[in-house]
């Protein structure tokens, strides 16, 4: 076997001991690490040259990204989980007939789905899923995800709650964490545009708060423009903030004035 | 191969985010090897790698890097400045020799973008401007690239696109043929450098180049000096030339001074002859056959300086140094030859020759016109007149007025006046006895002239017509001549006659004769006044336009106000954008007439140039301004802008040509003209053929008048639209229905078809793309007799023969053959005119004699052996004078039979002609000299004067053109070459003798 690849392969056994051992700060470093070797190897993508053990070496990478994804789940870093999974990505698309199918890519999938509908990424998250076979979409992880993005949208913000307790995988218990806030910087939202003010009850009720206390420091952390006076939460500066566009009458009338004078000069 | 793959960037744009710098630079060079295919994908992560870019901490190649591949991503999306000054902070990994359109494309945008840096530098003098040293570097990289690849063309239009000089030089001198690399050089920097500084600085790298050679091109580096105006430096080459032991560097000097002479620069060419040595000895007066001319002197009288300075020189010399050095005699009679070609009388006198002795023009066509115009109509009549003119421009032939005496009598006042000055026009170049020729119409000092004053204006009018850009001698005499009268009619004529004859020499005692008649305030006076100042101004851009200007705004005469304006728009002529100025102070006038004489300044400015910011100003102009006149003016002002380029014209014209306003259709068929004067352009035909037949009387006159322009010596064999253009003409002529102002059109369209006798054509451009001034200006104030009819004979300004002159070392013209290959009848003269039908009343009179003159007839052309030459006849038999009108006609009808014989050979498939010959612009390509020739030119030229190596010197020379001082005795026809070469012992400059004068009976 390539010594480079038997390298490889150690580090990587190492570093999966790490996240048994849930010592992440080693994880990231030897991740790092990996990835700088994994870039040494030309069978991989995007140049995907055939080597002899363009195979193996391709599963491992493979491996190496599936578990830094699950890391970054796990140290609960949004951003080293996208690139990660775009780095792992061209495995499952590119490399689809070269390689045998992993058993966490769905799962993986359906995390990174999750993720978009976190992030509130909603274009993104369809873009995705039109990528998806039809034999995926009945795959349960993709099926949890695709279900939760109707209801959200849909308005059932009860329903995406209660899905929190029956995920196919524990490693979604992150997001739909995170699943929660969304749901609630979206009904602030829609709020703002309703009501021109809400009673500190209601509010508390709408934005599923329990107690007053939650709902002021949210609103100073993420709307400073709300206004907590009487007993009510005012809307009404959030609203004046986005003036209508005035219509360019003086440029129009100069344009259809210099039109007909064009129009005099034709020979 | 790679790169098609994978399916997204998204993994690579991924791994830019990546904390380790390996990863990045792993990531960026694979993105660089697959951004053609996802650049859309990139361009959203274009940030990211921007700011790598912008990272300190990276290394200097990983920065690179990043900036290359951000300024491929600009590249496709069409930003191409943020990926120029990407691609700049990329610099060593920017290969410019790679072969990619992402490559081409930024290269040609480095460059445009680095030149006009440089040139807005240039131009706002500001020297030391800060051209990033980066796109410098990439700039100079292209450079040496072309250098290296022996693309030295390249190399050079980018060097001078971006004003480096250095560079320039550097592709010439390691180019590996260097004469053909500098011609090349002049040319592009005459067609394509549009300001004249530059152009100016150009040519002074190139005189450098030219000089450092072995063997210099003496006759570029002269042609770049004139542009340059720098006389002192044809002086030494000349000096050095004609020192010479060798009798070849002497003729070329004499080609070098016959080159210069050409383009026409009077005050250039003056400056040469005085920087020239004074001849220390003179040698024997047959050598110089024009300034030794008793006549002459006697004609010039005391008035040229340098003349004066000669006589002094022979005088002295005979008496103190009898016997001198043999090296100095030669140097000195040298000199004296090219004193004579520079001051431009040897070549008008060959030309005058010439157009003498192969004089073609058909009398039948002027007879038909004189018979179908109505009598009272004096506009056709002078127009008849004027086209008798134009037809001999330059011939000396007059017998059409000798023959109709009673006829011309019916010109009265200012037909009178033009009358006379059409003899100027025929006469033209007749330099020595030019004023005996009008003497009889000159007014006679005192009071006893008795002459009417319409002819005497015309006479001084001739006389600078005769002296057109050569008035030395005659100067004086039309400055006293002025002086001494104040009939605004005699002040007219003088103005013109002297503006004419000090064409361009800017002389102030003349300037200020000639203010003091402006300042009469006469309408008649001032307007001839303005233009002549113009005219002494020619292309000076002097303060005196603001004088002139500051006049115009004070006097109530529209007249002398368009008269001003005209002569300021001449005072800037080729000046470009230093008349800037003058030209936004004139086009900005309340006066529309003011605005006019901008038109006009625009056009002379940039006369030639193809200046897309005149253009675009006059075609402004042309649509926009309130008056007609200056709508006109400035369309047909295009003309002017757009000779150099005669192909654009037409394309560019085009919708204005279909405007609704009449003015602008006639500028339009006017402007086509004027740039394809004498091309027979196909394009420029068929814009002028609907107009010929336009709805508007004038229009149709500015379309035939600007037909005519287009097919000067364009036979039938070579367009048959020319053909057709003839009979229309005649039949507008014959039509009595017809309007006044389209007939007038007709009947001087029929005079420049068949201009100078059928021998030249109208020319702005010299060989050598010079602009040839004279030509110019004569144009731009013939286009003037839109106000004022006289004015229409400066057109004989613009007329230059075609012919190929080979002349000997002692300037005169050898027997010497040559070869046109090509059919003879695609350049013959056209066909004379039968005697039309309509008119068979005319031939009555011929009925007794015809047997006789039939038989006389005959024998003349077996004599004639049967040669197209035959037709030479009809010249002879009608210069023979009056009275013998009879046996003419009858020549004339014999003459038909002959092409008809000629038909029945085939037609040999080349032509040999014989020195000097009618050698028209669309033949000169197949002008080849004959191997076994005794004669080789000094330079390779298809026409014009050309100088010619003996290299049989021991035997003896046949001359040609010897011409015939009386017609009348020579012998019938085609005899020119054969007898007269035998009698070589008359001596050249024999002229014809002046012609009896007529006088009017009034």
């Amino acid at each position: 076997m390539d010594p480079k690849l038997t390298e490889v392969s150690q580090l990587f056994e190492r570093f999966k001991a790490a996240i048994t051992r849930k010592d992440y700060d080693t994880c990231t470093q030897q991740l790092s690490l990996l990835k700088v070797m994994l870039t040494g190897f030309r069978s991989l993508p995007p140049l995907f040259e055939e080597t002899p053990n363009s195979v193996h070496e391709l599963t491992l990478a493979r491996d190496i990204f599936e578990h830094a994804v699950l890391l970054s789940v796990k140290i609960e870093d949004q951003d080293a989980f996208e690139r990660d999974f775009f780095q792992l990505k061209p495995y499952y698309t590119d490399a689809r007939n070269r390689l045998p199918e992993s058993p966490n890519e769905y799962m993986i999938l359906g995390l990174n789905l999750l993720r978009l509908l976190v992030q509130n990424r909603i274009a993104e998250f369809h873009t995705e899923l039109e990528l998806l076979t039809s034999t995926a979409l009945e795959n349960p992880c993709i099926k949890h995800a695709v279900e939760l993005e109707q209801s959200f949208m849909e308005g059932a913000y009860n329903r995406v709650l209660s899905a929190k307790q029956n995920v196919p995988n524990e490693t979604y218990g992150y997001f739909m964490d995170l699943l929660a806030k969304t749901v609630r910087d979206e009904i602030a939202g829609c709020s703002e545009k309703a009501y021109d003010y809400l009673s500190i009850n209601d509010a508390c009720q709408m934005l599923l708060f329990k107690s007053d206390q939650e709902l002021l420091e949210y609103s100073k952390e993420e709307h400073p423009e709300w206004e907590v006076k009487n007993g009510s939460v005012f809307f009404q500066k959030a609203k004046d903030s986005a003036p209508c566009k005035e219509i360019p009458s003086l440029q129009l009338i100069n344009q259809t004035l210099s039109y007909a004078r064009e129009l005099e000069r034709i020979v | 191969m790679a790169a098609t793959m994978v399916s997204s960037a998204g993994g690579l744009l991924a791994m830019l985010n990546e904390t380790h710098p390996l990863l990045k630079l792993h990531a960026l060079s694979n993105l660089n090897s697959c951004v053609d295919q996802f650049w859309p994908e990139i361009s959203t992560s274009v940030p990211i790698i921007e700011s790598l870019y912008e990272d300190e901490e990276f290394d200097q190649h990983q920065r690179q890097l990043a900036a290359l591949l951000v300024s491929k991503v600009f590249y496709y999306l069409g930003e191409l400045n943020d990926s120029l000054s990407y691609a700049l902070g990329a610099s060593s990994l920017f290969d410019v020799s790679e072969d990619s359109d992402y490559v081409h494309t930024l290269l040609a945008k480095a460059i445009d973008e680095y030149a006009s840096i440089k040139s807005k530098a240039a131009e706002s003098n500001n020297e030391a401007a800060n051209v990033d040293p980066r796109l410098e570097a990439i700039v100079e990289r292209m450079l040496d690239k072309c250098i290296m690849d022996g693309k030295y063309q390249q190399a050079m239009g980018i060097a001078i696109e971006c004003r480096r000089l250095d560079k320039l030089e550097e592709a010439i001198t390691r180019s590996d043929n260097i004469q053909g690399t500098l011609s090349y050089c002049i040319n592009v920097s005459h067609s394509f450098v549009n300001r004249r500084e530059y152009r100016s600085e150009v040519l002074r790298l190139l005189v450098k180049v030219y000089q450092k050679l072995p063997s210099p091109d003496y006759l570029s580096i002269c042609q770049c000096l004139m542009f340059l105006d720098e006389p002192e430096g044809v002086v030494s080459i000349l000096e050095k030339l004609l020192r010479s032991e060798n009798k070849d560097d002497a003729l070329l000097a004499f080609q070098v001074a016959f080159d210069l002479v050409e383009n026409e620069h009077q005050a250039f060419l003056l400056n040469v002859r005085d920087h020239l040595p004074v001849p220390k000895s003179q040698p024997s007066e047959a050598v110089q056959p024009v300034s030794s001319d008793p006549a002459n002197a006697q004609n010039e009288g005391s008035t040229a300086a340098e003349d004066v300075q000669m006589a002094d020189g022979t005088s002295a010399s005979v008496t103190t140094v009898p016997e001198a050095d043999p090296s100095e005699v030669m140097y000195a009679e040298r000199l004296t030859k090219i004193r004579g070609i520079l001051s431009g009388e040897t070549s008008i006198q060959l030309t005058l020759q010439f157009l003498y002795s192969h004089n073609k023009s058909d009398l039948l066509i002027l007879k038909t016109i004189k018979q179908s115009v109505e009598m009272r109509n004096s506009v056709c009549h002078s127009a008849t007149i004027y086209s008798n003119a134009i037809m001999h421009a330059g011939t000396t032939v007059d017998t059409f007025l000798r023959e109709n005496l009673d006829w011309l009598s019916r010109a009265t006042n200012w037909a009178k006046f033009s009358a006379t000055a059409g003899l100027g026009v025929i006469h033209r170049g007749h330099l020595q006895q030019g004023r005996s020729l009008m003497a009889p119409y000159l007014p006679q000092g005192g009071a006893g002239g008795g002459g009417s004053p319409y002819s005497e204006g015309g006479a001084l009018y001739a006389l600078g017509l005769i002296h057109a850009n050569h008035g030395e001698g005659i100067k004086q005499f039309l400055r006293d001549s002025l002086r001494s009268t104040n009939v605004e009619v005699i002040q007219h004529g003088a103005c013109l006659g002297l503006g004419l004859a000090a064409l361009g020499t800017a002389d102030e005692d003349i300037y200020d004769d000639i203010k003091n008649v402006l300042y009469t305030d006469s309408a008649v006076a001032g307007e001839a006044a303005g233009i002549s100042m113009g005219l002494l101004m020619v292309g000076t851009a002097s303060e005196k336009a603001s004088e002139m200007l500051t006049y115009a705004h004070e006097t109530q005469h529209e007249k002398i106000i368009r008269g001003l304006a005209l002569g300021i728009a001449l005072t800037v002529y080729g000046r470009e954008e230093e008349a800037d100025t003058l030209i936004e102070q004139m086009t900005r006038d309340q006066d529309p007439i003011l605005r006019y004489g901008g038109m006009y300044a625009l056009a002379l400015a940039y006369s030639g140039t193809a200046n897309n910011k005149a253009i675009r100003q006059l075609l402004h102009f042309a649509v926009s301004d309130v008056s007609d006149d200056v709508r006109r003016t400035a369309v047909l002002a295009l003309g002017f802008v757009l000779y150099s380029e005669p192909e654009q014209t037409p394309r560019i014209v085009s919708l204005l040509s279909e405007s609704y306003n009449p003015h602008v259709r006639y500028g339009a068929a006017l402007a086509v003209g004027i740039s394809c004067a004498g091309t027979g352009l196909s394009e420029a035909i068929s814009l002028l053929e609907p107009l010929t037949s336009d709805v508007v009387d004038f229009v149709r006159q500015g379309a035939l008048i600007a037909m005519a322009m287009v097919m000067v010596q364009i036979n039938e064999a070579n367009d048959s639209r020319v053909g057709t253009f003839r009979r229309q003409l005649e039949k507008i002529i014959l039509d009595k229905h017809e309007d006044t102002m389209s007939k007038m059109g007709a009947i001087l369209a029929s005079g420049i078809l068949d201009a100078g006798g059928r021998n030249v054509t109208i020319k702005l451009l010299s060989k050598t793309k010079h602009d040839k001034i004279t030509a110019v200006v004569g144009l731009a104030v013939f286009s003037q007799f839109w106000y004022w009819y006289p004015l229409i004979y400066f057109i004989s300004l613009a007329f230059s023969p075609t012919a190929l002159i080979g002349l000997n070392y002692d300037l005169k013209v050898p027997r010497f053959e040559f070869l046109s290959h090509a059919k003879p009848s695609l350049f013959e003269y056209p066909k004379p005119t039968t005697v039309p039908t309509a008119t068979s009343a005319v031939k009555l009179p011929t009925a007794v004699l015809s047997t006789s003159a039939k038989a006389k007839a005959r024998a003349n052309k077996k004599e004639a052996d049967q040669k197209e030459k035959a037709i030479t006849e009809k010249t002879d038999t009608s210069t023979a004078g009056k009275g013998k009108s009879s046996s003419e006609k009858d020549g004339d009808s014999m003459q038909v039979d002959t092409p008809q014989e000629k038909k029945a050979e085939p037609e040999p498939s080349f032509e040999i002609l014989i020195n000097p010959a009618r050698v028209v612009p669309a033949q000169e390509k197949f002008i080849k000299i004959l191997e076994d020739s005794r004669y080789v030119p000094v330079k390779s030229a298809p026409s014009g004067f050309v100088l010619l190596r003996d290299l049989r010197p021991t035997e003896p020379e046949v001359l040609s053109l010897t011409d015939a001082p009386s017609s009348t005795q020579s012998p019938a026809s085609g005899t020119t070459t054969g007898q007269q070469g035998s009698a070589s012992a008359m001596a050249v400059d024999e002229e014809p003798q002046p012609p009896a004068p007529f006088e009017y009976s009034t």
